[in-house]
């Protein structure tokens, strides 16, 4: 399994979440949906490591991670405004984690110029991020987001910033990475959004999964 | 029409009551550099000590703030990401400098530093007078200025979406380089906003800094100085020049901010 989530419990308010518990197996597309207030984005956060849980254990490709800052978590996130650096190109946002890694530059040309040619965006490495349209903007962030390899992908609300028109363009791109074998999390309040792209789904209400298949 | 006309009416009034304040903030400065004679502006200009005055304000006041900045910029940092137990008062206590007397803040800071304070005792066991001293100076100038850097700093990290930051660790980055590559270069403009007005305000500082150290003397107790012992003739060609000065810092810092 790429990801075991057990008995997960976290508090924020009055809010509840949890216990939840789940798997995910490698290379899989998990569907997180529900309504805003249903805390799919907290259960997000908990994977990525931005909040820490209060039960429960998170345990990713074996290892448990349920303490980890978000730095150390195997974990790649796209946030539904991308979260593009605006002070950085198109080249050094997708750099942006190699760099961290300390690879060598012409590791991370190489890598760049790779998902550049992947994400059809290989025009666009030298401009300012300001510049780009809604789907340019998807791709960079899915560039950066998968350049060093993390073994799951949160998706967060990835096609509810985009155009109609780009919609079936971005999901395609998905289902690219799918086949790729990428272990993929797409949080969504729109169940339409994920037919033909997700192997599992998950409904959450009021804190609680309401259904899954 | 009604609504249009009065919308109007209040749009003149205002701005004449705007102009009459603009004008009280021009007229004093025009009337110094237009009564300003040309001999008198020369022989000042070459006057060792007026000019020694200057670099000794413009180096003490960049030295004080670049020092002031490794300690300001961690604190705006945490103020503007942090919450946590009396950070009201905190905040109060860095706005606390804007708001007393500049020359009480002299004596507070003189009896801080005097030979039988425990810092004085302490720097005069290694040699050191602090009073009348560089030091002194710069110490009067970063407690009156360093709130501008605090605030101005404090203000640009609140701006930078906490997104990015968590983007940041997301993908492997430390706290540490989430701040110096992420943080520091998207507040960057309102960091450099922080350092000139901090550089200017110190500079300019006359009341702690002339209660601490009259001498060596800086460009603001040289003309008070010069007033004192010699009158206005005397003290309005050196006022002109370091006025030139500090508006020459300030238009750059404009041109900065508009680009």
């Amino acid at each position: 399994m790429m990801l075991q989530i057990e008995s997960l419990e976290y508090s924020v308010g009055e809010f509840n979440l949890g216990p939840l518990s789940f798997e995910l197996e490698k290379g899989g597309y998990l569907a997180i949906s529900g309504p805003s207030g249903s805390g799919k984005s907290l259960l997000m956060e908990l994977i990525a490591g931005l909040r820490r849980a209060k039960n429960g254990k998170i345990i990713i490709d074996s290892a448990n991670h349920t303490f980890t800052p978000p730095r150390e978590r195997p974990v790649g996130l796209l946030f539904q405004d991308y979260a593009l650096f605006p002070h950085l190109s198109v080249y050094d946002n997708i750099a942006f984690p190699l760099r961290i890694m300390k690879k060598e530059s012409k590791v991370i040309d190489s890598r760049v110029k790779t998902l550049a040619d992947y994400f059809s965006i290989e025009k666009l490495t030298g401009r300012d991020v300001g510049t780009l349209s809604g789907g340019e903007r998807q791709r960079v962030a899915l560039a950066r987001a998968i350049a060093y390899e993390p073994n799951i992908l949160i998706l967060d609300e990835p096609l509810s910033a985009l155009d109609e028109d780009l919609r079936e363009e971005a999901k395609q791109t998905l289902a690219d990475l799918k086949k790729m074998g990428q272990t993929i999390i797409h949080v969504t309040h729109n169940r339409n959004e994920i037919e033909g792209l997700a192997s599992k789904s998950i409904a959450l209400f009021q804190g609680f999964i309401k259904s899954e298949f | 029409m009604r609504f249009n006309n009065s919308f109007n009416l209040t749009y003149l009034i205002f701005a004449l009551l705007g102009g009459i304040i603009l004008i009280f903030l021009i007229a004093p400065l025009l009337g110094l550099f237009f009564s300003l004679k040309a001999p008198q502006l020369f022989s000042t200009i070459n006057d060792s000590q007026v000019s020694n005055s200057i670099y000794r304000t413009l180096l003490i006041s960049a030295f004080v703030t670049l020092i002031a900045s490794l300690f300001a910029l961690p604190l705006a940092y945490i103020l503007a990401r942090k919450r946590f137990p009396l950070k009201g008062l905190i905040e109060a206590i860095i706005d606390l400098p804007i708001v007393i007397p500049h020359s009480a803040a002299g004596i507070a800071l003189l009896g801080f530093i005097s030979r039988d304070s425990l810092v004085g005792s302490l720097a005069s066991s290694v040699g050191l007078n602090l009073v009348g001293s560089s030091t002194a100076i710069g110490m009067a100038m970063a407690f009156v200025s360093v709130p501008f850097l605090i605030n101005s700093a404090r203000d640009g990290f609140a701006a930078v979406p906490v997104r990015l930051e968590q983007v940041a660790e997301t993908l492997g980055a430390s706290r540490y380089q989430v701040f110096t590559q992420i943080s520091l270069p998207l507040a960057k403009r309102s960091v450099i906003s922080g350092l000139v007005l901090m550089f200017a305000r110190g500079m300019s500082e006359f009341g702690a800094v002339v209660i601490v150290a009259y001498h060596p003397m800086t460009t603001p107790v040289l003309i008070f100085d010069r007033f004192n012992s010699f009158g206005l003739d005397y003290a309005r060609p050196v006022a002109a020049i370091f006025i030139a000065v500090t508006l020459l810092i300030f238009i750059l810092l404009r041109i900065y901010q508009k680009r």
